[in-house]
Formats: C-alpha cells, structure tokens, sequence
C-alpha cells in the first residue's frame, strides 16, 4: 500500500467536497455515465431470469469461496500441466518482484497492458516505469488516464468522469491531432499509436476475469479487443490474478461471462472474450511463447477469514454498485482514495487493508440498498456496511465528538419527552443554531450539508394533519 | 518466495474456510435454447453490430468470397487467411501479412446463438482475426450451438492455448460516452453462414 494510502482515504470527506465544489464537470459526468449504465443493466437483466441467475451466481461464488484451497491448487495443477507457469504472491510488493523478474527473464523492454483493477492495487506501473521499462496503457479509457497521470474513478469506464473537450485538449497537446476532433478521430489517433506498441512490446500484462479451475483457463471479457491484442502479440504474456477470482468448471463459466456483461453494460456478452490455457503448442499458433499466472492474495485471505467480509469477495468488478450509488454518482471513484471505490469499495477496501486504514469509508453510504439489488453476486452491502461501523465503534475508531453524539442521540431518542423538546429546540434554531448549540455536532456538521428544519416539528405537524 | 508464499497463502485460505460450512454447487445453470439456432445466432450477432453473410450455393463458396470482398468499402485488395481454412474457401485475392491485410478470413470453430458468439481457436492465428480493419468467418454448416454453454462443453475436450470468442465489432465507448467501432481490433465482423 503506498504511504499517502491511508492520508487519501482518511480525507474522503474533505476530497469528496473538494471535487463537488471545485470541479462540477465531474459530478455531471459521473452522475451522466453511471445512470446510463444503470439504465443498460436494467435492460440486460430484464431480458433474462436475472433473480434465478444472480441466485446461482452466488452459490457458485460461494461454493468456490468455502472450497478455496481445492480450487487453488486444481488451477495450478491444470496451468501448469497446460504449459503456463504459475507463481504466488502474498502481497504487493512480492506481486511487483514476481512481475520485475519476469521481465529481467524475458528481457522486456516495452509492455502492453490490458485493463486490470489488480495492477493498480499492486501500484504495478511506477515500478516497470522505474525499471526503464515503456508501459502502454491499452484500453481507450486507461490510455488516456496514463496520459494525465492519473488513476481510475470507475471499474468499467476508468475515463468516465472526462468530458469530450477535455479528451480533446489532450490529444492536441500530447499527440498532435487536430483541435475539436469527434471520438471517432480521437480514437483514431490513439490507435495509431497503440497499434505500434501491440506490435512491438515484448510483454501483454493483463488481470483476469476468472481462472477455470478445471482446465487452467483465464478468462478475460472486454469490447475494445486491446486485450485480446495484449494476449496474442507479445511473446510473453503475464495475468496478475486475485486468488478469490476461481471458477470450479468451463460449464460455470458461460453463466459467469453472460452475467458479468449484462450487470456491467447490459450486453450479452462481452465483443471479446479471451479465454487462455496456456502459452502456444500448435504449430499454426501465432500467440505467446510463455504464459504466466501471478495469483495475488494481499489481503484477500484476511478477507475470507472475517465473519461477514468474505462474501464481498464474490465480487466480480462488473461496476453495477458504483452506477447504482446516489453517493458514487456525486464524485466518483477518486474521492474514495483507493482502486477499489463505491459502495463494494467501502466493504472491501476494509477487508484488504484493515478497518482502520479504510475509515471513513463504511461511513460513506447512504444504505438505500441500490448496490445489494444491482449486484449480480448478491453482495449484501448495506449489511455489510453496518458490520463495519459496528466495529468501528466497538474498536474506538470513529471520532469521539461522533461517537458521545450518537449516543446522547440514542439516550434522547428513546425518551419520548426528551425527543420531543430536542425537535423543538432543533426547528426553531435552524441548522446553524443546533450546529452552535450542540457543539459536539459541529464536526459531523462540517462536512455535511444540512437541510433547513421546518419550523414545526414532525410531531406537530402529525397532530394537525399533515398539510 | 513464490514457493514459501504458496504454501503461506494455501495455509490460511485453509484456515480461513475450516470454521465455515461448505456451500454446495448449485449446478447447471438453466438457460433457455432457441429451438432454430442459427435464427436466433443471426439475430444476436447482428444486434451486437455484427453483420451476417449468406454464400451463394450456385458458385464455389471461394469464387463467392472473392466478390464478396471485392465489394467491401474500402474494397480489400489483400487479404490474410488463416491457415486451416481449406483450399475450396479460401478467396481468389493476393494473400498478404495480416498486418497490411484489407480483411482477415478465418474458420470458426462453431457458434453460439444466445451469446451471438464466434468460437475462434488460436490455432486459426490470432493476427489474422485481430489485426485487419474487417474479419470475415466461415461458419461450418452444424456449428451453431443453442447455447454458448453447450459449446464450452463440447470444445473443453480440446481446447486449444487460446480461444477468442467475437460477438461484435471492435468498439468503445470511452471518450464523450459516444460509441466508436473499429478501436482496436476489427471495426467489422462478418459471419459467413453456407
């Protein structure tokens, strides 16, 4: 985890305020994007049984969850037997040396990458950059982020807080192409470049979708085919997998694929599907002549240990939560300070990196429970979420200002006289006055927008009639 | 240590499921089957951007593809093939490197109809079915499966290094949320059915 991790996630508050205030572009381009998706999955699940396929998602996930260590090591049996060589890696940092020396071994110059949420959580490109090793993002969405220096804000649609203008600025400055071009030109120009790099490097760098168990098979869905591209071209090919991403069998593996698309895109399927065994054994085949597996655990065997934490690892990053958050949808994926954002990010991220490093991220929900019913593995978030605060609570980690409020909100609220004289001093006070009056609110009021109270209470106004 | 590391991570994911009942595999999951699959493949690929071919039975099916390519705008002059797509279906074009080629053309492994799925085995070389602007595939009479599942099913017994499975031109949608075909693989896809 780099340094500034915990500093980045600590300020969600403060950044989450930051980017609303001082850059509205992007909550009009997130909220633009995710509610298209959401719209497109509504429409992909509506074409199928999506409650009977969700249910059979999660049993599948789960059984693999609880049978882990027999799935783990069929994979590797399998891989290996099918000519790929498959390596461990308990943490980041090993993640990186397992990849560096791949690249020492095979004497890599020059690199393709397709999109891979796990690279970013081992901070993979810094170290091949540091190495003097040409890193090309291959996606569209990634390629243009790598050019800003900057990391994902969604799972999907890595760019989707970037407007069409300021793509376009890009491209003039970076790549020379004409001022105003449509997307259509613009993607035009970063094909040209990419194409060169696809042809050139030594290595494709991919994540994985799923790893079959039962053949050694890594799975990879996309639509833009720079994967496909990053898998075939290079001599070498390296997948950097998490260990929660098995699948028993090829049979579960064509629900799992219909199912990630529809819940990310509401497609089908996705345009391009990899599925790979192994490095190239036929004569007429053109693709790598090694292949290696790196299954990640970081943190996800502590995950699987928790009491309730280890069904967030049935995620499969189809990104349906994020494009369902009304939380999400006001900033993006940057203000939550970790590759892993939005409502699965704030169960997670707690999972991998320990509760106190991910405050206050259990607490950056609004528990509507639009995420539990857009999953397609039925992760109960909001549960899920209140699992964590629990144990913030219990573990002394929110702050006590927070803490002394809540309960003095609790000793009022099951007083029924006292309640009623809190709500009456509150609306006639106005939101400053009770930040003023309690000053123990102040700090939670600080980050917050407070809706004006009504002059009348609720209680009053229910006597009367509501009006 | 990778070693020292497998063994660490094996331990604790063991530790990790000890204490937690085993969920059963729920088995098969149920999907419909089109009664008519090559139907209901043509409807789907092409609802995903794919286009569908129909060779002429009148005219050997190489003569046919030669026209057809010939037809495509920007018209193709040269062509990569891949290597096992026999000699009667191969065009009557210059047969050029992948890279420079106008069209790939490719022989399918089979079909799946519910995803709208070309089964590509890498055997069939993958520069050719990724790297001209249009791939062009044989679709072998018989090969449509109802369901994507069932193919899996039946190819698991020989499954080649690497399979691609194409249900759609080349696109994204990542700048402007505008939809762009043809970013980095092939802007068409082309199914030839006999």
């Amino acid at each position: 985890m780099p340094a500034d991790m915990h500093t980045r996630i600590r300020d969600y508050a403060s950044r989450s305020g930051e980017i609303i205030r001082e850059d509205p572009g992007v909550r009009e381009a997130v909220t633009g994007a995710t509610i298209a998706f959401d719209q497109k999955r509504l429409q992909g699940y509506s074409e199928v049984d999506a409650d009977g396929w969700r249910r059979w998602a999660e049993g599948v996930k789960s059984h693999t969850l609880t049978h882990l260590d027999r799935y783990l090591a069929g994979a590797e049996t399998q891989l290996e037997a099918n000519g790929a060589e498959v390596h461990w890696a308990a943490d980041a940092a090993e993640a990186r040396e397992i990849v560096m020396s791949l690249a020492a071994r095979h004497s890599v110059k020059s690199v393709v990458k397709g999109k891979s949420m796990v690279t970013e959580e081992i901070d993979l490109n810094p170290a091949l950059e540091a190495a003097g090793i040409e890193v090309y993002e291959t996606d569209l969405g990634e390629y243009i982020l790598q050019l800003l220096d900057e990391p994902p804000s969604h799972i999907l649609g890595p760019a989707i807080h970037k407007s069409l203008q300021q793509v376009q600025e890009l491209f003039t400055d970076r790549l020379g192409s004409e001022p105003g071009g449509d997307p259509d030109t613009l993607a035009r120009a970063a094909r040209r470049v990419l194409r060169d790099a696809f042809i050139q490097s030594d290595m494709g760098i991919t994540g994985g979708n799923f790893l079959v168990a039962e053949t050694g098979t890594v799975a990879l869905i996309e639509n833009e085919g720079n994967i496909r591209l990053t898998t075939s071209l290079p001599r070498v090919h390296v997948a950097v997998v998490g260990i929660e991403k098995l699948l028993p069998r090829m049979a579960d593996l064509s629900g799992f694929l219909q199912l990630t698309a529809r819940a990310a895109t509401g497609q089908p399927i996705g345009c391009f599907v990899s599925l790979i065994q192994g490095p190239a054994a036929h004569p007429d085949d053109d693709g790598p002549e090694a292949v290696h597996v790196v299954l990640v655990d970081n943190g996800r065997t502590d995950v699987l240990a928790h009491e309730h934490a280890w069904e967030a690892l049935r995620c499969l990053r189809c990104g349906a939560c994020l494009n369902a958050c009304p939380v999400y949808r006001q900033t993006g994926g940057h203000a939550y300070g970790y590759v892993y954002s939005g409502p699965i990010g704030s169960v997670l991220d707690p999972g991998l990196l320990g509760l106190h490093e991910a405050m206050p991220l259990p607490f950056a929900s609004s528990l509507c429970g639009a995420c539990e019913d857009a999953c397609p593995v039925r992760i109960p978030i909001p549960e899920m979420l209140l699992e964590w605060r629990r144990e913030a609570q219990e573990e002394g980690l929110t702050p006590w200002k927070e803490r002394a409020a809540l309960k003095g909100l609790a000793s009022v609220a099951t007083r029924p006289g006292l309640y009623r004289l809190a709500g009456k001093i509150g609306s006639r006070l106005g939101a400053t006055g009770v930040a003023r009056a309690l000053p123990m609110l102040g700090e939670w009021a600080a980050d917050r927008a407070l809706p004006q109270p009504s002059r009348r209470t609720f209680r009053e106004l229910w006597r009367e009639g509501i009006e | 240590m990778s070693a020292a590391s497998r063994e660490r991570i094996m331990a604790r994911v063991a530790r990790a499921t000890a204490s937690r009942a085993g969920v059963p595999h729920p088995g098969a999951l149920a999907t419909p089957a089109a009664d008519d699959a090559v139907d209901a493949f043509v409807k789907r690929f092409t609802s995903s951007g794919g286009e569908v071919a129909k060779a002429d039975p009148g005219r050997p099916p190489g003569e046919w593809l030669t026209g057809f390519l010939r037809k495509l705008e920007p018209q193709v002059t040269g062509v990569a093939v891949a290597p096992d797509v026999p000699p009667e279906l191969r065009p009557g074009l210059p047969e050029v490197a992948a890279a420079q080629a106008g069209a790939g053309v490719s022989l399918a492994w089979g079909a799946a109809a519910d995803t709208g799925s070309l089964i590509l085995p890498s055997t069939g070389t993958r520069a050719v079915q990724l790297l001209p602007p249009a791939h062009v595939v044989w679709v072998p009479d018989g090969r449509v499966f109802a369901r994507l599942e069932d193919a899996l099913r039946e190819l698991e017994a020989e499954l080649p290094a690497a399979v691609g499975l194409h249900s759609g031109p080349s696109k994204s949608a990542d700048i402007g949320r505008t939809v762009v075909t043809g970013v980095h693989g092939p802007g068409r896809c082309i199914a030839v059915l006999s």
